[in-house]
């Protein structure tokens, strides 16, 4: 089943948008489909699941908020050449999860910002884009006080004439001391007119810090490719085998329940046969 | 099985094999030795069709077949199994559904029925015992983090698997210690039957204790220079390839 | 910990900045400010041919126009551009083809003072130098023996006049006056410089350097220089600057071409240690320079460059990989300290077929310093099998100062390959601890640690500097950590 069919069978409880507060542990996910404003609260302690999917162009402006000690599993999904600004800020000991997987023209920038102790941000991102798509992911962590952890990993795949294009940012305030960061994009250009532009940025203005970043643009690993053909692969399906891996890792972490992450590894698959 | 013929093979404008011949009966095994640089490797993925190389001059029939003009997956369907020296990690793609597709693309080849899901994971199970691999790393991604005794045991365990009529193996024993290596050779040996036959390429007599060949060649600046039986490799391993080599300086 | 701190702050304090005396040389200057007037006053004192007075005027019409670049991390104060003197030369100066007694000899000991003895005899051996005083160059060293292998070896001046061919097929061909508002500028006003050329399949058998000196008061250095490499040539450049202890910031804005062609090799270090103005901040050179090299088939371009000086220091020493197969390189110590800023790196474009990059940037930011690497990595769409591999580390002493990363990767080709990787830290108190019970001052242990993290930079400096740079980091370093 496809996302959009997910939807219209009417098996997920959804919402469009307007302000939401967690405020109990529910085992569900919350899904918002196609919000324009959304505002989020996750409450003191309390574990929620969201989804936000974007399955038509079109703009979104998002605020999560995390309460001390909360923690939020996220997935933002979309399908289309949407526009969305997402700001996540977090108190205290609060940990986000997010999942991105943006399939169409894309433009979504992310701000996180760390605002309480020993919050933790982890984000897993792709993006593909195929024909002649531009994709935007645009991430800024700020680490604004001390001993806050974050991780991201953007992947990226364009194909044919798309251009995809990853900005990121870790700023530490001068006071958010033994701040771990860590930030990598990495990217993959599939035949001879795509574009990869990749800024990973880092600024820092505490010594008591262990960050890093790192990016890469690559193509498919040709060694990897001869090895699967001498198994017996061919040489497109060892491609697909190839991509579905590079960007497998970031989709199985969805958290937002088995039908749902099904239909969203569908749609990956069928957009990365497109390339 | 296999025949060779005067296999002349060259990367860029440096020739390395110069005139191989070779002839491999099912149910034979046989161990290829020589100096570093020889062109044993070489060989190898002449054989399994790696494109880095270009064959100039000979011919290579398997199962009465020209092998030179087929692909690498079709040669590999066809059941050559080619263990590789230094196996490439494949991150993402798990082991399972890397040898889901390459099952299915062989027995598509050869006409037969796909394998169900339970039948495949039942011959999962059954082939990962052969060589004692750890049934959680086939849930792993392909040789990702594997340790060197791992990613060679995984290769026995693929072979395992595709159950191929001529399996060439690459310096399999490289970099293994004494239990991985007999693991690994044990492996070798239970899938060896009258109907299949194995090439094994090393550096080391030591691995030949373990797989018992019927003939043992030398080869040396791209031409086997001497063929023999078992005791050429302990002749080797003793004396070195001083005496073999001194014949063929130029 | 704390108390430590303050200890060390007040050394630093006291630690000298051994080059910011004042030579008594008698100088001529033109009027303050800017205007066509006195880019023509300029190209006149230096008797110009016509089209390079006709170069400096489209320059400075064109930088009229421009805004100044806002775009660095700097935090640049409002420069007047109008309170600037554009030329000053020492009066007595000679004809450069008088001997060494035709040099004023207040100009000599300044630069024995320096380290740079203008007599040959006394030189180090291997290295021919261009002395550059504010706007003139005073004496280049070794020229007969490098005329020898056909090289020139000359001050800017010099070649227009003797070589105008060369200048005139070269200056500008790497970086257009319009590149940006200091290469602009600098096209406008540039006074003097050096200019290298080394024929066809000669190796140059010394380490050629120019040393910029900027010692006149209220004015700006704008030095051009220019080396050309010709198919299969190699030399070695390295160029060196310091600038008397002012309160008032002075400008220097230069541009640096090199023109490397067919399987020819360049290898360019400079050691830059301008005035870096006092522990308040106070006075200081704005470095705002253009480095840009341009390589042909097969060719190589490595830069290298420790920077300690300046206020601020805005600049990028790029190669333009045009020719199939050229390697374009950047090594890059930056340490900032008390208030000085910097944002400097590297763009590497490649063009042609097969060609690789690598960038090595190691930043220290101390004191409440800026320390940014801003660079680029480009891959044109024709440029197939390009590599790079962009390693960026950043040190921070010391929790009031800043070190940022700034890379763009930006690939049009899906045959590239490229990686970029950076690091923050900081010097472990274990580390200090460690070499303190074997007992080090923590001086000691914080310049070794510094070095040592240097190393795979200095490493690359002909060897001669890179013990004067190793001494320079520790001096410039002296005791900011705790």
């Amino acid at each position: 089943m496809t996302v959009n069919e997910l939807i219209q069978s009417g098996a997920l409880q959804t919402f469009e948008g307007g302000t939401i507060t967690a405020d109990a542990v529910s085992g569900g996910t919350l899904v918002s489909v196609n919000p324009t404003t959304l505002k989020v609260r996750i409450a003191e302690g309390v574990a929620a699941n969201l989804l936000l999917l974007h399955t038509k162009p079109m703009q979104t402006l998002a605020e999560v908020e995390l309460a001390e000690g909360s923690s939020l599993s996220m997935g933002d999904v979309y399908l289309a050449g949407s526009f969305a600004d997402v700001k996540v800020s977090q108190c205290a000991s609060s940990e986000c999860r997010m999942v991105v997987v943006q399939l169409g023209d894309a433009n979504v920038t992310y701000d996180v910002a760390l605002n309480g102790k020993e919050a933790a941000s982890s984000l897993h991102g792709v993006f593909v884009g195929a024909d002649s798509e531009h994709v935007v992911f645009d991430l800024t962590t700020r680490h604004n006080v001390s001993d806050c952890r974050s991780e991201s990993l953007v992947k990226g795949v364009v194909s044919d004439r798309a251009a995809g294009e990853f900005r990121g940012l870790v700023y530490v305030a001068q006071d958010a001391q033994r701040t771990d960061a860590r930030q990598t994009s990495r990217n993959v250009e599939i035949g001879n007119a795509a574009h990869i532009i990749t800024k990973p940025q880092l600024e820092i203005y505490a010594d008591d810090v262990k960050c890093s970043h790192g990016a890469t643009v690559g193509q498919i690993d040709d060694e990897a490719i001869l090895y699967m053909r001498q198994r017996g692969l061919s040489e497109p399906m060892a491609r697909r085998l190839l991509l579905e891996g590079f960007v497998g890792d970031v989709v199985s972490r969805c958290e937002a329940g088995g039908e749902l992450c099904a239909a969203l590894a569908a749609e990956v698959e069928s957009k990365l046969e497109k390339l | 099985m296999l025949k060779v013929t005067n296999l002349h093979a060259s990367v860029g404008e440096k020739e390395i094999l110069r005139g191989i011949n070779l002839e491999v009966k099912a149910g034979e095994v046989h161990a290829i030795m020589g100096p570093n640089g020889s062109g044993k490797s070489t060989l190898a993925s002449v054989l399994a069709g790696n494109e880095k190389f270009t064959v100039t001059a000979g011919e290579v029939t398997f199962e009465g077949k020209n092998l030179l003009e087929m692909s690498i997956e079709d040669r590999a369907r066809m059941g050559l199994f080619l263990g590789f020296q230094y196996p490439v990690e494949i991150p993402g793609v798990t082991m399972a559904n890397f040898m889901k597709m390459a099952v299915a693309e062989q027995r598509k080849f050869r006409g037969e029925e796909p394998l169900s899901t339970s039948e495949f994971l039942r011959l999962m199970r059954e082939k990962s015992a052969v060589v004692e691999l750890d049934s959680k790393l086939t849930s792993r991604a392909v040789n990702e983090g594997f340790s060197g005794g791992e990613k060679k045991k995984n290769e026995i365990f693929q072979m395992a698997m595709l159950d191929p009529k001529l399996a060439i193996l690459d310096e399999t024993d490289s970099g293994l210690d004494i239990d991985a290596l007999r693991i690994v050779a044990t492996g070798v040996t239970k899938l060896h039957t009258s109907e299949n036959a194995t090439v094994v390429i090393t550096h080391y007599q030591r691995l030949l204790d373990y797989i018992v060949p019927d003939y043992v060649h030398v080869l040396y600046k791209g031409r086997i220079i001497h063929s023999g039986d078992k005791s050429l490799a302990l002749k080797l391993e003793k004396e070195g390839y001083d005496w073999l080599i001194n014949d063929h300086k130029e | 910990m704390k108390e430590k701190d303050t200890d060390i702050i007040e050394q630093l304090d006291n630690s000298e900045y051994k080059y910011g005396f004042t030579s008594e040389i008698e100088t001529e200057y033109i009027r303050r400010g800017l205007d066509e007037g006195v880019v023509r006053l300029i190209s006149q004192k230096k008797g110009e041919p016509e089209w390079l007075l006709e170069l400096r005027l489209k320059a400075f019409r064109h930088w009229q126009t421009m805004p100044m670049p806002t775009w660095a991390h700097l935090n640049i104060p409002e420069i007047d551009f109008q309170d600037i003197i554009y030329y000053a030369a020492p009066k007595k100066q000679q004809p450069k083809s008088g001997t060494i007694d035709d040099i004023d000899p207040e100009l000599k000991r300044t630069f024995d003072k320096l380290g740079i003895p203008l007599e040959e005899q006394l030189a180090l051996s291997g290295v021919a130098v261009d002395a550059v005083m504010d706007s003139t160059s005073v004496k280049t060293t070794f020229k007969e023996v490098l005329a020898e292998k056909g090289i020139i070896f000359c001050s800017m001046s010099e070649a227009v006049r003797d070589y105008p061919e060369l200048v005139r097929k070269y200056l500008g061909s790497v970086v257009s006056y319009a590149d940006n508002f200091y290469s602009a500028l600098n096209t406008a006003v540039f006074s003097d410089g050096s200019f290298c050329y080394i024929p066809k399949g000669v190796r140059c058998p010394m380490e050629l350097s120019t040393y910029f000196r900027i010692n006149a008061a209220g004015t700006g250095q704008f030095e051009r220089t220019l080396i050309v490499a010709d198919e299969g040539a190699y030399v070695s450049y390295l160029e060196g600057c310091t600038a008397p202890r002012r309160d008032e910031n002075q400008l220097h804005a230069a541009v640096v071409e090199i023109v490397v062609l067919r399987d020819a090799e360049v290898k360019y270090s400079t050691v830059q240690n301008w005035y870096p103005g006092d522990k308040e901040g106070k006075g200081g050179i704005y470095n705002f320079v253009t480095k840009r090299g341009v390589c042909h088939e097969n060719a190589r371009l490595s830069w290298t460059q420790v920077e300690t000086g300046s206020a601020i220091t805005w600049k990028y020493p790029s190669c333009v990989l045009m020719g199939d197969n050229s390697v374009g390189e950047f090594y890059s110590v930056a340490m900032t300290n008390n208030f000085q800023q910097a944002d400097t790196g590297t763009k590497m474009i490649h063009i042609g077929r097969n060609t690789r990059s690598r960038i090595v940037s190691k930043g220290i930011s101390a004191g409440r310093s800026e320390n940014s690497y801003r660079g680029m990595v480009k891959v044109a769409k024709g440029a197939d099998n390009a590599r790079n591999y962009s390693q960026c580390d950043s040190l921070l002493i010391g929790d009031k100062c800043g070190a940022h990363t700034f890379p763009v990767i930006d690939s049009l080709n899906a045959s590239a390959v490229l990686e970029h990787e950076a690091t923050t830290s900081k010097i472990s108190e274990e580390q200090l601890f460690y070499c303190n019970q074997r007992g080090l001052s923590t001086e000691d242990a914080v310049g070794l640690i510094v070095n040592g993290y240097a190393k795979e930079v200095l490493n690359k400096l002909p060897m001669e500097f890179a013990v004067e740079a190793q001494k320079l980091l520790a001096i410039s370093l002296e005791g900011s950590v705790g």
